[in-house]
């Protein structure tokens, strides 16, 4: 069944689905009417818009179902680890292992967005002591609290370092109510100094050897500790193909991105692509459905590509989106202001980036953890910015900081100063909350003349 | 600069930007319980040993370095000594001075002959103060107390414990190394366990009958810790937020300060 690409209410994807349902449309076994995951609370998923091709409708599924698929995981005997903040490194090394599950109970920073706040996470953050002026990524307190948004894992493990202030504190908080926590040291990742080897790392970055040493004699520290976890070993065997397995992942997103990003009309929603990406960092606890709904995504987004079709204006402008948003509502605004995302850095291009092959896997593991764009300087993110604004021909940037986020308080500001005077773009700055309908004509009027700028550019 | 929060990361980015100056962003690491971390930390203070070197400093012997650790040892403790006959206000000058003088920064610090014991003993806890928000002491001894522990980051809690002589002798720089990064107890630790081993002993040792949480309001690591301090100590806790040196925002800690000791008297 395939009819012109456009973005539908939840209700018009129900009709839908009957549809899909009476053409004998075959769906996973997590499939089914998308507005049955508003029964269970997620409100959000009202007042969103959604791509309507059977590949969306699988990738959404997936994701609001992975609560069910961990909890049936562990029903099964599974063994589950919770990671924390590395963002996409410590999963490839759990799903090398038979039998484990990983996922990031970071990725409760959604929840109050979601469930527009109903489901009182940021509440029993605040009685905690994490108010308002920490990141939403607070409410993973609140479901460890309330055990009702994800099965505790058995072992929590966390990176911490140059990482941010905020999740620092809130994982400290959530040891301190009696949750043991692994923590591994990720350093500031820095240049080469006269007299220290350089080594290159995914995505263009650099780093002395000796802090890849660092890392990968921490990354050693965990795979002793995920082996006596899992009861098994974790030899370099299992690592490469966990790491073939992530490369897959990584090399289909990859496609996807170019595709959605240099097509001539948008093939694919900046809402899908940026779940789609999410997928990445810790493949929604299912390493294989997870290459199963992006295979599918491609395939649509090739064939709309193939036939021309697409979504939004062929004007649009084409925005590159720094920083996940806390309302996955905004990706919508965007295309309603008249913009589409053309490149995205979300904080974890490491995740994206295809892991090196021709390494021992614990280097090549250790590269990609300092790769983070986030263990770095402000000025090394600006210029990945800078090269993937060129790549994807970008004609406008916005950077959208995340509220209560220590880091974005002054990184923006640099990224901001730098790609304006690398490449002479509009740079806009916004903040997103979890909820921003009480500044949602705010937030439009700024997108809009974002937009406007972009346009009025074209006509130089 | 240090790699410990998000301001002073960020803050370095902003620096080298914007300035000419040699500058040094040293890698402190948040953990602690593996050889690992502290070995990290001693190859950062070799390399903060070159940068210093580039800019035409000497790089010491191990003799002349052990030489130097003891004189600022028999300061420490010195300065130590002489806390319960200074004011909180001249015991914190004093370490301050020493932080950024060396052992020729006391000499001003002499202390009297007499106990200083009045007032309502209260602790001070939270990151670093700068000179200018020293009238803090003040304030707490003209409303009836005194800080008996002064656990702020510039404070008491900043200087790191007696180094081993054994152990200098053997490799100063390891010493250094076990002394400051193994004895300085701080909220940004991970896990940060051993603050309040230290906390506990150090409250319980000087009799102390509440706490001051100072802490400036964008400091997420001293802020996570408040709620837990409270559900911790059986002691009253008074939360002071600041977040500039404005006078109704002194007159707002002021007002706090002399509120909370009054119920403490």
């Amino acid at each position: 069944m395939r009819d012109i690409p456009e973005q539908i209410t939840l209700r018009q994807w129900d009709q839908r689905y009957k549809q899909m349902q009476k053409a004998g449309i075959a769906q996973p076994g997590y499939g089914g009417r998308l507005s049955r995951h508003v029964e269970d609370g997620d409100q959000r998923l009202l007042k969103l818009r959604y791509d309507n091709s059977a590949a969306a409708l699988r990738l959404w599924n997936f994701l609001l179902t992975e609560e069910d698929r961990l909890r049936e995981a562990r029903d099964r005997g599974k063994k589950i680890v919770g990671t924390m903040k590395d963002l996409g490194t410590v999963p490839v090394m759990a799903y090398s292992l038979d039998d484990v599950v990983a996922f990031y109970p970071d990725g409760a920073w959604w929840i109050p967005c979601v469930m527009e706040l109903n489901a009182g996470l940021l509440s029993i953050a605040d009685s905690l002591g994490i108010d308002e002026s920490f990141c939403p990524v607070r409410a993973m307190l609140g479901a460890f609290v309330t055990g009702a948004h994800f099965p505790i894992p058995e072992l929590l493990i966390c990176s911490v370092g140059a990482t941010c202030d905020d999740f620092s504190a809130i994982a400290q908080r959530l040891n301190s109510l009696g949750y043991p926590i692994l923590w591994w040291e990720i350093p500031h990742r820095r240049e080469r100094e006269p007299g220290e080897e350089s080594v290159k790392l995914p995505g263009g970055f650099s780093a002395p050897r000796c802090q890849v040493e660092f890392v990968k004699s921490e990354l050693e520290r965990l795979r002793r500790a995920l082996e006596e976890f899992a009861g098994q070993r974790l030899s370099d065997e299992k690592l490469s193909a966990g790491i073939k397995k992530a490369n897959q992942v990584r090399r289909l997103l990859a496609e996807l991105r170019r595709l959605v990003f240099t097509a001539r009309l948008c093939p694919m929603p900046a809402l899908e692509m940026l779940i789609a990406e999410m997928l990445a960092i810790h493949f929604c606890s299912d390493r294989e459905e997870t290459i199963a709904v992006l295979k599918e995504l491609l395939a649509e987004v090739k064939e709309r590509v193939k036939s021309g079709t697409g979504l939004l204006s062929a004007d649009a402008a084409k925005i590159f989106w720094v920083n996940p948003v806390a309302d996955l509502q905004v990706m919508n605004l965007l295309e309603d202001c008249g913009g589409r995302i053309c490149g995205t850095e979300y904080l974890f291009t490491h995740a994206l980036d295809a892991i090196p092959r021709d390494l021992p896997p614990m280097e090549a593991l250790a590269r990609m953890a300092l790769a983070d764009p986030m263990v770095g300087s402000s000025a090394d993110r600006a210029h990945r910015i800078c090269q993937e604004i060129r790549r994807f021909d970008a004609e406008a940037v916005v950077i959208s900081r995340i509220p209560g986020a220590s880091h974005c308080a002054l990184e923006g500001q640099i990224i901001g100063e730098i790609v304006q005077a690398e490449l002479d773009v509009p740079v806009l700055e916004i903040e997103v909350p979890s909820l921003t309908d009480s500044i949602a004509q705010a937030l439009r009027t700024r997108l809009e003349a974002l937009v406007e700028a972009v346009r009025e550019r074209r006509k130089r | 600069m240090t790699t410990l929060c998000d301001q002073m990361r960020r803050g370095f980015d902003v620096l080298i930007r914007r300035c000419d100056a040699a500058s040094f962003l040293m890698n402190v690491p948040s953990t602690w319980q593996n050889l690992a971390a502290q070995n990290l930390y001693v190859d950062e203070l070799r390399r903060l040993g070159r940068f210093l070197v580039g800019l035409g400093g000497k790089s010491p012997t191990p003799a002349g370095l052990a030489e130097v650790m003891l004189e600022y040892d028999a300061v420490r403790a010195s300065i130590r000594a002489s806390r319960a006959y200074l004011s909180a206000r001249q015991y914190a000058e004093a370490i301050a001075a020493f932080g950024r003088d060396g052992p020729d920064g006391i000499a001003n610090y002499l202390p009297g002959s007499a106990l200083l014991n009045s007032g309502v003993p209260l602790a001070i806890v939270g990151g670093p103060l700068m000179w200018s928000d020293f009238d803090i002491y003040d304030v707490v001894e003209r409303s009836g107390g005194r800080i008996v522990l002064d656990a702020t980051e510039t404070g008491e809690r900043g200087m790191c414990g007696p180094f081993d002589r054994r152990r200098i002798r053997e490799d100063p720089l390891a010493e250094l190394a076990n002394a400051y990064f193994g004895g300085i107890q701080d909220a940004s630790r991970r896990p940060n366990s051993e603050l309040y081993r230290w906390l506990a002993h150090e409250l319980a040792a000087r009799a102390v009958r509440g706490i001051i949480c100072r802490r400036y309001v964008w400091c997420d690591t001293w802020h996570a810790e408040l709620q837990r301090l409270k559900e911790w100590t059986d002691l009253p806790v008074l939360d002071i937020d600041v977040a500039g040196n404005t006078e109704i925002e002194r007159q707002r800690w002021q007002n706090r300060i002399r509120a909370f000791l009054e119920t403490l008297t």
